[in-house]
């Protein structure tokens, strides 16, 4: 009340910046933050930019698109469907009895080489129509219990492949238990085609997941057999085809790999295969097929990623030209005040 | 003279008046319920002024009816005199320590929990955090599915704690103060928590007090203190107070002091208190000039003495500190609609997923017993028996309530507490902004609501106020018709008196701390005495204005030793211009007491008893003071409205000088000058004996007192002398015509609702430059309904016919007006009262929407309300109310955005705002700059986070259209929970903060631009839309792309579930950078540092053994494939959104994007030109 107000008339002497700071002055202290005048780059679509954005992405995708084709074309692929062909012909209107029988499920087929495969040939199994992803089946597992020995009574999560005969299973639940169990020897001229089934699986999940001190007990003891059965005098670190089976697929169409050939293989060479259709997904209609794959950069054989590719940058190309050419057409000067609306259409005329 | 002027003229003197002034305050409190008062208190005589509508009369009688009932003794409160014991007998009052604090530490968990479950959203995540619990429906891990929800309440909780906490403290620093309190006959220092009411409580100068008391005694022999209320209502003027006579001699500490008074219940009503006391066998009457509230601090008085009455949480100041008033915004109304879109479109998603789910089982019974990756039967141990399956009908409910638990996100919780967040932000800039700070009343701008800052970018309709809010209400004395005689020459302050009028006293001058400009015509009648006739009229016009009033002088040191300053405090600004320019002219008032007071006129010092004063009503409208010369004449002078000055004014003695009086009075106030009219009679000793016993009666009545007293008054002031009237001129506020023009220019209507004249007002429509003389006025001013409608009928036509002519050269609405005459529409309060409330609302609605400028002139309070609601109840524009003063209040309430100017009025109309601000003129830079902002901000921030939370739920639920609708994901739970938390919540909620359209210069030069929230152009159904199909893509190609990519291959979930995470991150923030306008370092640092945080937290999760996904990104990372996919789906994705983008804004541009462009590329040229437009409506004074 009893501040020296500059009376009205006197205000205009003090602008903003000479004011001497005055004691308990609120004024807002002044910064380029405060005043979110921060430095900025204010980013404008002018059609320069916005044209060469669009031939810089075809520029980039085309090549992409082109050399991921070729690596995708360069892969060599042998795949054969098994699953009906092995079931003996009379059988086939009951495929199921068939494979729960006792019956001999061994089978021969023969491959052949249409192009020069170049060593590693990766071999795979592929499950069609397998959801290895339902939530039932992925929440069927202990890892505790994979991981450390002194946790293998941890089959709580496990159900229904949880106990057998009174006792935990170990590996438990319904992932171990459906473990595959066709098998697979590749001859060629007669001669034995070793497959390596080392190193198959991630070595992350070897050191650290599956314990090398833990080792199976009561598997597949159960009425109801699942799949394999597991040695039990060697530790789950060393059981690659359980690792690579319980890295659960992502989609119900999925390949596991099987093992590694070792040695080129020449064009029009036939391989053998002698298999043990053991595994059972006809009662699912799944289908079963082995497949043989060299590799690239990019993986296996898939065109889907370089036609992608071209096509994004097709079309990138095609709207840079159509957008030069509607620019050239009809222009509009940037910032232009007459387009402003209420420059448009003046109020009296 | 105009009924507001005169309202601010005498507002408050004394709390009698003043509680008339604030009844619409008190009644409307009163009607909210909260604490309802029992009594209406004297002062609602005036009632019948704020009332609109027909029920005028009602009212008086109501409010009469009241005010004589007495206190019952079931609602009222004994306090015996300095026996604390007694008083509280009962344990039924309350004692002096408070607590602000909403929690203590046991109840903290369980009432803040419960009030922060008060939101709708946080049940929604409630149930699904729940329902995830039973063991069928686990989704996710227990802590996993709590975490969103438990994180958002340990936030607020966190805030609420420390808010409480800091509440504590300042209570326990409340609590522990000390004050003198009257124990066994001797004062001693007692805590303030300690204090009890009935205990007698002495306070000393500059202290604050510590409960509501009755003063007994004050250091002043009159009795009268002087207390500040700043702490209260915020004005800073001095209040006075009276102890009452019979008291007033007592010693507390010789004399034994007892007595009984009774007073109302506690109520919140600051204005009001009613009471009487029974000392010594005599009952005495107490009302609210007898009572100090806690709070207040005592100035100008040694000390005082007093009983306590109310303490604690009882006091006035603790039962009116209520939080700001909650408002919700119209965008978050909007989102609401949405929201139940979404609702739809969740409840779609998972029908879908149900409904395959139970096709599946369908098809597949026969073969679930033994599916290898269903394993219907369990056959381990004790037979078959079926494993977690309840039947066909129960898996289908259950599949759709997880789907709910897995799609739950698509609901943004996140959303509201971004909002909030961004809010908080926005308000900061709002606050700390310069340009928005008034260096005249050293305030800053206020945000007082949270939750409505992107209404700012909306309004329609601003209301403003005249007095105080256009103009500044500093008042200052422009000229005086004295004796029908015009002295209007001062206008300058010429050399030879620089100084002003001064007076030496003990060797030490004495000067008025405010100069006035004089007339040297008049100051030289002035100083020639009264010997001659002029000179005679001139001296009792100024004794006049030096006496009739309740200005107090107080003497300050000056930085001169041998200077002292006389400031005048007063609660009205009209009486201190008044008094300052009556010390100007040699009529300096030195010293008022309750019984005389002193003027030193010409030199000469003159003590004159004041027998009587009537407080200004504002049904009489004038105010009058009985003054005892010392030559024991006794002379009644009178200030008032022209209007009810000159209805008891002697028509019959010098009918001249009243004819020019009035000629004068009417260009005064078309000059927009503020008028009061004097006047005075002689009375003679048994006129004065007949009015001294019945204001005696009067005062001591217990009943109906304040009628009592209108009526002595009224026979009293007639037949009065007219002295002159002046001329007050109540300055534009600085920058006010060029932010009206600016707000015009923005396509916002300009109303205003003032109480003055309707002259006066229209005088004050020129120089604001609201009306200008192209407009065409159409007057209403009528004295019946019928009148009304007729007019209303004939005004509609005529604008219909203005409209018809301005319809075909203008089709965008009012936004052009060149070249047509717009109307301006007049209307006054007394056709108001027939049209408001009636069916001629709606022609009164259409009339004012043609209309371009609008002036409602002598509107009472609540009218200003109606008026409000008149077009807020027929559009949906959104309304922004202006004001100052307390006659605003219930506007700013009834308006969407509610703003208060904190000026000279007190601070009731900031109380009630949302926000605050010092001057106008700020309105310019909160609508237009920062409305425009928080609007454009706060819209897209909806829409990105509708967008970025579908994307989210549309991969979850393709991946689930390939798990057999088992809703597995392949994100792992704790990505997806993580997502709206760490993810991608920090850049939007910076993008809101700090993202700019356009530059603030823009935006102030092209105020059309404004349009763009008006017409809602950030924030619509059609764009809601066209983001949901966008969204539909982006989420196909995210998910689609990797799917066929990885089709048939040895890809596992985890793998490919990190690949959807990254891509949708990247994908949401990419879509957000696009948008983005400004990039400074702060947004570089959220967009890009999301993205890296992404990784780094994916890296973790997969760093995990115990998770499945151990491992995983690092395995994907090592091939090409990965990345090559990556880019695909980004660029892919974002394609379709950027051609449209870039479409628009080159073929179809809107403002907003040519501007930006002209910003770009124009910056440099024109710069100067706007520095110079903009210069008035910004920081440097234009006078």
């Amino acid at each position: 009340m009893s501040s020296n107000t500059p009376s009205s008339s006197a205000g205009g002497v003090g602008s903003a910046d000479s004011a001497a700071p005055r004691r308990n002055s609120k004024r807002p202290k002044y910064s380029k933050f405060t005043q979110q005048e921060l430095p900025a780059c204010k980013p404008i679509l002018t059609p320069r930019w916005v044209i060469s954005a669009f031939m810089l992405v075809s520029i980039v995708f085309i090549p992409i698109g082109v050399v991921s084709l070729f690596a995708s074309r360069d892969v060599v692929e042998i795949i054969d469907r098994y699953e009906t062909e092995c079931v003996p012909e009379n059988l086939r209107n009951n495929k199921v009895s068939f494979i729960q029988s006792d019956a001999n499920k061994t089978c021969t087929r023969k491959l052949r080489v249409k192009k020069l495969m170049k060593q590693p040939i990766y071999v795979y199994y592929q499950l069609d129509n397998f959801y290895q992803n339902h939530r039932r089946y992925v929440k069927s597992r202990s890892d505790s219990q994979l991981k450390d020995n002194s946790s293998w009574n941890d089959v709580s999560s496990c159900k229904p492949e949880d106990m057998s005969n009174g006792q935990a299973i170990v590996p438990c639940g319904l992932i171990a238990w459906s473990l595959f169990n066709d098998t697979y020897n590749f001859s060629l001229n007669n001669q034995q085609l070793e497959v390596n089934k080392r190193g198959i699986s991630w070595k992350s999940d070897r050191d650290s997941k599956f314990g090398n001190d833990v080792f199976p007990r009561n598997f597949q003891n159960g009425t109801l057999i699942g799949g394999k059965t597991l040695d039990p005098t060697v530790p789950l670190s060393k059981q690659e085809d359980l690792i690579v089976w319980m890295r659960t697929a992502a989609l119900p169409t999925f390949r596991k790999l099987y093992g590694k050939i070792e040695r080129d293989l020449q064009a029009n060479e036939t391989i053998h295969v002698t298999l043990e259709n053991n595994y059972n997904t006809y009662s699912f209609n799944g289908k079963k097929k082995l497949v043989l794959s060299t590799t690239s950069w990019l993986g296996g054989k898939n065109d889907f990623l370089g036609i992608a590719y071209l096509t994004v940058g097709g079309l990138c190309f095609f709207l840079a030209l159509s957008f030069t050419v509607v620019y050239l057409l009809k222009p509009r000067r940037l910032g232009d005040p007459s387009y402003l609306s209420w420059n448009r259409n003046p109020g009296g005329h | 003279m105009d009924s507001e002027s005169i309202e601010t003229f005498y507002s408050a003197e004394s709390a009698l008046s003043s509680s008339s002034r604030r009844s619409n305050f008190s009644i409307r409190s009163k009607a909210s319920g909260r604490n309802s008062i029992r009594e209406v208190n004297f002062g609602d005589l005036g009632s019948k002024a704020v009332r609109y509508g027909s029920r005028g009369a009602d009212s008086e009688t109501y409010s009469l009816n009241m005010s004589q009932k007495e206190i019952n003794d079931e609602d009222a409160r004994l306090v015996h005199i300095n026996d604390p014991v007694q008083t509280n007998e009962r344990f039924e009052f309350s004692g002096n320590s408070i607590r602000t604090g909403k929690y203590s530490i046991l109840t903290f968990l369980p009432r803040n929990l419960f009030e922060q479950f008060h939101r709708v959203a946080y049940i929604y995540f409630l149930v699904i955090a729940v329902l995830n619990q039973l063991p069928q429906l686990a989704v996710f891990g227990r802590g996993v599915s709590i975490l969103p929800l438990a994180f958002v309440l340990l936030v607020t909780a966190v805030k609420d704690a420390y808010e409480d906490y800091r509440r504590h403290r300042s209570d326990r620093i409340e609590n522990n103060r000390l004050a003198s309190v009257l124990v066994n006959d001797q004062f001693q220092q007692k805590k303030w928590k300690n204090i009890e009411v009935g205990e007698i409580i002495k306070i000393y100068a500059n202290e604050t007090i510590p409960c509501d008391m009755v003063l007994f005694s004050t250091s002043d022999p009159t009795g009268v203190a002087y207390v500040q209320t700043i702490n209260l209502d915020g004005e800073s003027n001095l209040k006075t107070r009276y102890a009452k006579q019979e008291t007033l001699v007592k010693i507390p500490e010789k004399d034994k002091l007892d007595g009984l008074i009774k007073c109302e219940k506690p109520n919140r009503n600051i204005y009001g208190f009613q009471a009487n006391m029974e000392v010594d066998g005599k009952r005495l009457s107490l009302g609210p000039s007898n009572i100090i509230l806690r709070g207040c601090e005592l100035k100008n008085t040694a000390w005082a003495v007093g009983v306590a009455v109310y303490a604690g949480r009882e006091t006035k100041v603790m039962l009116n500190s209520s939080g700001a008033p909650s408002k919700r915004s119209r965008l978050e109304t909007h989102m609401n609609l949405e929201i139940i879109f979404l609702s739809l479109f969740l409840i779609a998603l998972c029908t879908v997923v149900s409904v395959c789910a139970a096709v599946w089982l369908r098809r597949h019974r026969d073969e679930l017993d033994y599916l290898p990756f269903y394993r219907r039967k369990n056959f381990s141990d004790d037979g078959e028996e079926n494993y977690n399956y309840s039947g066909w009908g129960l898996e289908i409910c259950f599949t759709f309530l997880m789907s709910v638990i897995v799609f739950q996100v698509m609901i943004p919780i996140s959303l509201y507490i971004s909002m909030e967040l961004v809010r908080v932000g926005q308000a900061y800039f709002m606050v700390r902004d310069t340009q928005m700070y008034d260096e005249s009343s050293n305030s800053r701008f206020q945000c007082r609501a949270l939750n409505i800052n992107e209404d700012l970018g909306q309004i329609k309709y601003v209301f403003s106020d005249k007095t105080g809010t256009l103009t500044e209400n500093k008042m200052e004395f422009q000229c005086a018709s004295i004796w029908g005689v015009d002295y209007s020459g001062g206008k300058a302050i010429s050399l030879d008196q620089k100084d002003g009028y001064f007076v030496k006293v003990d060797g030490k001058v004495l000067r008025p701390k405010m100069k006035v400009k004089t007339d040297p015509e008049l100051l030289q009648l002035a100083r020639n005495g009264k010997e001659t006739e002029e000179g005679s009229h001139v001296h009792d016009f100024f004794l006049a204005l030096a006496a009739c009033n309740t200005i107090v002088p107080l003497i300050i040191d000056s930085h001169d030793p041998n200077v002292k300053l006389i400031d005048y405090q007063g609660e009205s600004p009209d009486e201190q211009a008044l008094v300052y320019a009556a010390a100007s002219y040699g009529f300096m008032l030195i010293e008022r007491t309750s019984g005389h007071i002193m003027i030193d006129i010409q030199g000469e010092r003159r003590r004159f008893n004041v027998l009587g004063l009537h407080e200004f009503d504002s049904d009489r409208k004038r105010m009058s003071v009985i003054l005892g010369f010392p030559d024991k004449s006794v002379k009644v002078f009178v200030k008032g409205a022209d209007t009810s000055m000159f209805s008891v004014v002697d028509r019959y003695m010098n009918k001249n000088v009243i004819r020019t009086t009035e000629a004068h009075l009417y260009s005064y106030s078309s000059l927009g000058l503020r008028t009061l009219v004097v006047g005075m009679r002689d009375l003679s000793t048994s006129e004065f004996e007949e009015w001294h016993s019945a204001f005696e009666v009067a005062s001591t009545a217990l009943m109906g007192r304040a009628s009592l007293l209108r009526k002595v008054a009224s026979n009293i002031e007639n037949n009065l002398c007219i002295l002159g009237a002046s001329g007050i001129e109540d300055k534009l506020q600085q920058g006010v015509p060029e932010a009206i023009e600016s707000l015009r220019t923005a396509g916002i209507k300009v109303w205003v609702l003032t109480g003055d004249k309707q002259e006066t007002a229209i005088s004050i429509g020129y120089s604001s430059k609201l009306l200008t003389s192209k407009m065409t006025q159409i007057i209403i001013n009528s004295r019946s309904k019928e009148s009304c409608r007729k007019s209303l009928e004939d005004a509609v036509i005529m604008s219909k016919k203005l409209t018809t002519i301005s319809d075909t050269t203008n089709d965008t609405g009012g936004t052009s007006r060149a070249g047509l005459t717009p109307a301006a529409l007049i209307i006054d309060g007394t056709s108001l009262v027939y049209i408001l409330d009636s069916e001629l609302e709606e022609s009164l609605f259409q009339l004012a929407c043609d209309c371009s400028v609008v002036l409602c002139c002598r509107v009472a309070p609540l009218q200003k309300a109606g008026i409000v609601a008149l077009v807020k109840k027929r559009t949906a524009d959104m309304t922004l109310a202006i004001g100052d003063g307390a006659n605003d209040v219930s506007m700013i309430q009834m308006a969407d955005v509610g703003v208060g100017i904190s000026g000279q009025e007190g601070r009731q109309a900031v109380m009630a705002s949302d926000f605050a601000m010092g001057q106008f003129r700020f309105l310019v830079p909160l609508l237009l700059v920062h409305g425009h902002w928080n609007y454009q901000r706060m819209g897209y921030m909806v829409l990105y986070n509708f967008y970025r939370n579908a994307v989210f739920v549309l991969v979850l639920f393709w991946y689930v259209l390939f798990t057999c609708f088992s809703l597995t994901t392949a994100i792992t739970e704790w990505s997806s929970v993580l997502y709206s938390i760490i993810y991608t919540s920090l850049p939007t909620i910076v993008i809101g903060i700090l993202d700019k359209d356009l530059s603030r210069r823009s935006l102030l030069k092209y105020p059309q631009l404004y349009g763009a929230g008006q017409r809602q152009e950030c924030y619509n159904k059609k764009l809601f839309w066209i983001t949901m199909i966008d969204t539909l893509w982006q989420s196909a190609v995210a998910f689609f792309i990797p799917l066929l990519a990885y089709w048939s291959s040895t890809i596992d979930a985890s793998s490919i579930g990190d690949l959807w995470t990254l891509a949708v991150v990247i994908l949401v923030n990419l879509h957000l950078a696009m948008d983005v306008m400004r990039w400074n370092w702060l947004t570089h640092a959220a967009i890009w540092g999301s993205i890296i945080a992404t990784f780094i937290c994916v890296i973790i999760i997969d760093s995990l053994p115990f998770l499945v996904g151990y491992w995983a990104i690092f395995e994907i990372a090592k091939t090409g494939l990965f990345w090559l996919c990556l880019l695909a789906i980004i660029v892919a994705a974002l394609i379709p959104r950027f051609v449209v983008k870039v479409l628009y804004q080159l073929y179809v541009p809107s403002d907003v994007q040519i501007v930006r462009e002209t910003e770009k590329f124009q910056t440099q040229t024109e710069s100067g030109a706007v520095e110079i437009e903009l210069s008035s409506i910004l920081d440097t004074p234009r006078r």
